[in-house]
């Protein structure tokens, strides 16, 4: 609705209409009403239904499709914990207008590519599709058409699908253990909890989207004009040796030395505040030409297009860091598989193994890196190692780490 | 690409917009009172030495500085390198562990400290890079 739009007026719903939404007969929804089950049901006959009101009795049909009694819901419904089923009720549901077959045929696809497109995302097979699916999937029709390879376009799917999983999981998450749990743990009332639960989640939602959607955009031309400066600085050979969807990349893993004993000495929190401050550390010392792949907990997964200042980063890196908790650092260099967002490969793993090999405050690194390295970096031999999972010994290095002062 | 200082008095008046900038500007200003984290910087190669703290609770600007080392406070970080590494670091161009392993920035003291000021002032770069395009262009690096 355009800003400054006049809202509609409210909708009209009677008890038989609820009754219908929610999938029950109108005298099994009012037995729940007179049982104290569907909070702000309105007490008296022909009266209208709230929203909120509306919103749980659907809560109250489900959890009883799912076998939970009259007294489990009851007492749910009294400590709040069903308050979180109203902000649901504030997404749009899917209007199944479309068929697969016509939802396909309206956009142009084929109904095996629909299925797979859904599966990418991490829908379930769709058998009926809303307006606004089949407007996605005319405007995915349309990128295709433009020339765009159907087998990156499906991996681009399954990254969107996995990062949008991942921010919706956490939206939902740090709702619930930030918003919902406290207001349950004061004792508020289920019907107060739901309004101000719906209250907020109705001045966030108009939020998220436009960050994403501007966030995005900075990290993409963030990230064009690294490939753009990754293509005139190549200095791990030609590309165009390596086969499609392959490339030549320089890995580190680097995590934190005794975060095991930390979180059993400190707790989770205050080992969880170390990782952050880690990350962060890291996030906001890389070069240009590195980027962080993925947090695994206190490890971090690095790629970089220039071996010899992702060494140095890592050695540099590493005389910055002090205090208990020193950092292990990884790096080796090779060609690699990219498919959905993330890299894959034996030299991904060989890369894991030789940080997993260094001690806390070290970095140590491949042939692949010295051969890669420039004058002023050093390097000590370690020796021929044998790293787990692999069954011929690696050439292993101490970068030197610079003195302070 | 280097950038060519005229003079180390120049240097000087170009530094000394980069911490006002930092001081006077609404979001890293009061972020650097609060880190409260004395820095000193030793330019070697114009000879010049400049010692930066926060400021105390009856001054209004958020930072301090004085280019000596007669100053009645103690670093906590100690960086060390060229006019023109400063030059190029304040404008984002010199990534700092990388300068370290390069033996461009040599650092001491509380370097944890030095690593948790770094997001603080990244916002300093664009200001600093555009007032270098207006008024000192040939030090935009």
């Amino acid at each position: 609705m355009p800003r400054g739009a006049p809202s509609p007026p409210p909708e009209r719903v009677d008890t038989a209409e609820v009754a219908r939404r929610a999938g029950v007969t109108p005298a099994t929804l009012r037995r729940w009403v007179a049982d104290g089950l569907v909070l702000g049901a309105p007490r008296k006959a022909g009266a209208p239904w709230p929203p909120i009101a509306i919103a749980h009795a659907r809560i109250v049909a489900r959890l009883r499709q799912r076998g939970h009694s009259l007294a489990e819901i009851r007492r749910a419904t009294k400590e709040g914990r069903l308050a979180f089923g109203y902000v649901e009720e504030l997404m749009p549901t899917v209007d199944a207008t479309f068929t697969l077959r016509q939802a396909s045929r309206k956009a142009g696809l084929e109904p095996a590519l629909v299925e797979r497109i859904f599966s990418m995302l991490g829908f379930a097979q769709p058998e009926h599709l809303g307006v606004e699916d089949v407007e996605m999937l005319e405007q995915m029709s349309e990128v295709l058409d433009a020339g765009f390879p159907l087998a990156a376009f499906l991996q681009l799917l399954r990254v969107y699908g996995q990062a949008l999983a991942q921010i919706a999981d956490a939206e939902v998450r740090l709702f619930h253990l930030y918003v919902h749990e406290p207001l349950m743990r004061d004792g508020t009332p289920g019907l107060q909890v739901a309004e101000q639960m719906g209250e907020l989640t109705a001045r966030l939602l108009p939020f998220s989207s436009p960050v994403m959607d501007h966030v995005h955009r900075r990290l993409l031309h963030h990230f064009i004009e690294q490939d753009i400066v990754g293509h005139m600085e190549a200095d791990l050979g030609s590309a165009a040796s390596a086969e499609l969807g392959r490339m030549r990349t320089a890995i580190a893993f680097a995590d934190l030395a005794g975060y095991t004993q930390l979180t059993e000495q400190q707790g989770d929190a205050e080992a969880a505040s170390t990782v952050e401050r880690f990350v962060a550390d890291v996030t906001h010392t890389l070069p240009d030409e590195a980027r962080i792949v993925k947090t695994i907990g206190d490890e971090v997964m690095l790629v970089s297009s220039d071996p010899a200042a992702l060494a140095d980063w890592a050695v540099g890196f590493q005389a910055l860091a002090s205090g208990p908790q020193r950092p292990r650092i990884g790096i080796h260099a090779g060609e690699v598989l990219y498919r959905d967002g993330d890299y894959y490969g034996r030299e991904v793993n060989l890369a894991s193994r030789v940080a997993a090999r260094a001690a806390a405050g070290e970095v140590l690194v491949t042939r692949e890196i010295v051969d890669l390295a420039e004058s002023h970096q050093e390097f000590e031999r370690i020796g021929e190692v044998k790293l787990k999972g692999f069954s011929e010994a690696t050439e292993l290095y101490l970068a030197i780490v610079p003195e302070l002062g | 690409m280097g950038v060519e200082l005229e003079s180390p008095k120049e240097f000087k008046a170009v530094m000394d917009q980069v911490f006002s900038l930092m001081s006077e500007d609404p979001d890293m200003g009061p972020k650097l009172r609060d880190a409260n984290v004395p820095q000193r910087f030793d330019f070697d190669d114009v000879d010049m030495v400049v010692n930066v703290r926060a400021g105390t609770s009856d001054e209004d600007a958020n930072l301090h500085w004085e280019w000596s080392d007669d100053v009645d406070w103690e670093p906590k970080v100690q960086m060390k390198m060229s006019a023109e590494v400063a030059v190029r670091y304040f404008q984002g161009k010199e990534n700092v562990p990388v300068a370290i392993a390069r033996r461009r920035i040599k650092t001491g003291g509380d370097v944890k400290a030095a690593l948790a000021l770094i997001p603080i002032t990244k916002p300093v770069y664009a200001q600093f890079r555009a007032l270098l395009e207006d008024r000192y262009p040939h030090l935009v690096a």
